[in-house]
C-alpha cells in the first residue's frame, strides 16, 4: 500500500463525471478530497490516494485520458525566514493562495496549513527562500 | 525657503524634523504644502529590489611574485580583468560556468560582504614585471584592498509592469509569468521609491550621498538608460525613466540589503537596498515628495511579445497594483511585486535614523543630471549607415 498526493485539474466538460467514484470502483483505491474548488467552469480538486502503487499509476491515466490535468504533489514546502526578502512574488503564483500580503506591515506570510505543496512558487521566488524538504 | 547648510546645522544639533516619503503624505494631507514645509527639513526615501546592472571593482593586491591577471575567476565565476594587473571587475550577473543551482556574480558579491571566504583563480601569459603565470587563492571582503560597488543602472524611476498573453508560462527578469494573463509583476516601491519623490532631479545629482547596500554611497553618474521622454501623469513619468550610477564601499554594507537573486530560466540578479534623503528646500519640494501610489501610473505591457516596440496594454495605478489585482480587460489579475516593501522602508527608516544621530549629513550636488535625454536603439547597420 502506498499513498500519494495529487493536484486533478478538471476542465468543464468533466465536471460532472463522479471522478473519485471511480477510483474507488475500477481501481480499489481509497480517495481522500482534502481540497476541492469546482464550479461550471471546471475546477481543481487535491486527493491524497491509497492504494497499491500499480493501481495508484493505472487510476491516475485513466483520469489523464478523461482530460483530467494530474499533477503529484510533494511531501512539504517550506519558507527559509532568513532569505525571505518579504517582495511578494509568490503571491500571485500560488493556487491556493498559502501567502498573504499584510497592508500595514507590507510582509508577506506564508500559511503551511493551505500550502498543497505543488511546488510552483518555488521556480517564482528570486532569493531562493521556497524550498522542497 | 531653506539651504543644504541649515539642514546640516539642524542634522548636527540634532534638530532636523526627517519624516520618511510614506509619512509626509498624511503631514501633507492633514496640514497642506505650506505648514509641512515649514515644519518639515528632509524626507528620507528607500528601495529594495532587483538591480542587473550592478558590479563590483576589487583591488586584490600583489602576489609574490606578481602576477598580471588576464583571465580571473571568483567561485568560478569570471570576473573581468580587462584593466591595470590585479583590479578586476565582477558583474552581478555574470554566471559561473557551472551544473546545478545557478550562481552569478551577485553570489559572489553577497558571500564578500557576508565575510565569507572566496575563492579566487587567475592566470596571466606572464610578462617581465609580473612573470606569474598562475595563482590560486582564498579571499575575503578585508583583505582586499579595495572593493567598491559600482552600479551603472540603479534606482529606476518607475517601471513596467509584466504580464503573459500566450497560453504558456514564461520566465522573465519580471519573474514568472502565469499564461492567459494569471498575474501581474511590477517593481519599484511607488510612493516610497527614490527618482519618483523627485521626478525632476532638481534634488538629485552627482556626487549626492545616499544609502547604498546598507552602508553610504553616491550617486557617481547618470544611469544608464537615464531618459526623460516618457509621459508624465500628475508630475511623474509613467514607465522607466530617469536612473543613476551609484558607488559605496563594500565593506560597509550588509547581507540584509544586498542579496543575490536567481530569476528562474533568466538568470541571476542582484537585489539591492537603495536610499535618498530629499532635502525640503522649498514647497516644490515637499509637493514632490507628497507624491502617494493614487498618482503614481505604470504601463503594462505583455512580455509574451519579442520586441522592443511594444504597445502599453493598459496603464495602472501604484495603489491598483499594490491592492492585489488590476483589472485588465475586465478580468481579474493578481499582482505581485519584484520590490520588497518592507526592506524598503527598513531603509527609509535606517536613513532617517542616521540623520537623526547626526551621522549623516547631505550634499548639495556637484553637478546635475541632464535635463534632457532621450533613449536611443540598437540597430543593424554598415559603417556607412551608421557614420
Ligand atoms: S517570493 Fe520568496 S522572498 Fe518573495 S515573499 Fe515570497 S517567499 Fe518571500
Ligand atoms: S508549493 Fe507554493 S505555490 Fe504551491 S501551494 Fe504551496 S505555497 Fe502555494
Amino acid at each position: 500500500m502506498a499513498r500519494r498526493k495529487f493536484l486533478l485539474r478538471f476542465r468543464p466538460n468533466i465536471v460532472s463525471e463522479p471522478v473519485t467514484y471511480l477510483l474507488v470502483k475500477d481501481f480499489g483505491l481509497i480517495p481522500n478530497v482534502l481540497r476541492a474548488s469546482i464550479n461550471d467552469r471546471g475546477g481543481k480538486m487535491v486527493i491524497e490516494v491509497d492504494g497499491k502503487p500499480s493501481e495508484i499509476a493505472a487510476g491516475m491515466s485513466f483520469l489523464e485520458t478523461k482530460g483530467v490535468e494530474v499533477q503529484e504533489l510533494m511531501e512539504c514546502v517550506e519558507r527559509d525566514e532568513g532569505r525571505c526578502t518579504h517582495c511578494g512574488m509568490c503571491v500571485s503564483i500560488c493556487p491556493v493562495e498559502a501567502f498573504s500580503v499584510d497592508k500595514g506591515t507590507w510582509k508577506v506570510s506564508f500559511d503551511k496549513e493551505r500550502c498543497i505543496a505543488c511546488g510552483m512558487c518555488i521556480n517564482a521566488c528570486p532569493p531562493k527562500a521556497m524550498q522542497l524538504m | 525657503m531653506r539651504t543644504y547648510t541649515e539642514i546640516n546645522e539642524r542634522i548636527r544639533a540634532g534638530e532636523a524634523v526627517i519624516l520618511t516619503a510614506e509619512e509626509v503624505i498624511d503631514v501633507v494631507r492633514d496640514k497642506g504644502v505650506k505648514r509641512a514645509t515649514e515644519e518639515v527639513d528632509v524626507v528620507t526615501t528607500g528601495t529594495f529590489g532587483a538591480m542587473c546592472s550592478s558590479g563590483a571593482f576589487l583591488n586584490f593586491g600583489h602576489s609574490e611574485p606578481p602576477i598580471r591577471m588576464q583571465k580571473a575567476w571568483l567561485n568560478d565565476v569570471p570576473a573581468y580583468t580587462g584593466i591595470a594587473s590585479v583590479d578586476a571587475y565582477i558583474g552581478a550577473t555574470e554566471m559561473a560556468d557551472l551544473d546545478g543551482a545557478p550562481y552569478g556574480g551577485a553570489h559572489v558579491i553577497e558571500s564578500l560582504i557576508a565575510g565569507e571566504a572566496v575563492n579566487l583563480q587567475a592566470l596571466s601569459a606572464g610578462t617581465d614585471c609580473y612573470p606569474r603565470k598562475e595563482i590560486e587563492t582564498s579571499i575575503t571582503l578585508d583583505a582586499l584592498n579595495q572593493a567598491y560597488l559600482y552600479n551603472p543602472r540603479n534606482a529606476y524611476q518607475n517601471y513596467s509592469v509584466a504580464t503573459n498573453s500566450s497560453n504558456q508560462t514564461v520566465f522573465t527578469y519580471m519573474g514568472k509569468l502565469l499564461p492567459n494573463y494569471r498575474n501581474a509583476t511590477f517593481s519599484t516601491a511607488g510612493e516610497l521609491s527614490p527618482l519618483l519623490n523627485d521626478p525632476r532631479m532638481r534634488t538629485v545629482g552627482i556626487g549626492t550621498r545616499i544609502f547604498l547596500g546598507g552602508g553610504v554611497g553616491y550617486v557617481s553618474w547618470e544611469g544608464t538608460q537615464f531618459r526623460t521622454t516618457n509621459e508624465t501623469v500628475n508630475g511623474v513619468p509613467v514607465g522607466g525613466s530617469r536612473t543613476i550610477a551609484v558607488t559605496g564601499d563594500m565593506k560597509g554594507m550588509s547581507t540584509e540589503f544586498v542579496r543575490a537573486l536567481e530569476f528562474h530560466r533568466y538568470g541571476v540578479s542582484l537585489a539591492i537596498g537603495l536610499g535618498i534623503p530629499i532635502p525640503i528646500l522649498d514647497e516644490d519640494m515637499m509637493k514632490s515628495v507628497s507624491i502617494s501610489n493614487e498618482d503614481i501610473m505604470a504601463p503594462v505591457f505583455d512580455y509574451s511579445m519579442h520586441t522592443r516596440d511594444k504597445k502599453p496594454l493598459a496603464q495602472v495605478s501604484y495603489a491598483e497594483l499594490r491592492s492585489g489585482n488590476i483589472d485588465l480587460f475586465g478580468k481579474r489579475v493578481r499582482t505581485s511585486s519584484t520590490t520588497s516593501m518592507p526592506k524598503s522602508r527598513l531603509v527609509a527608516q535606517q536613513l532617517k535614523e542616521w540623520m537623526e544621530d547626526g551621522e549623516f549629513q547631505l550634499t548639495e550636488l556637484v553637478a546635475p543630471m541632464p535635463s534632457e535625454r532621450g533613449m536611443l536603439p540598437l540597430n543593424v547597420r554598415s559603417p556607412k549607415e551608421v557614420v
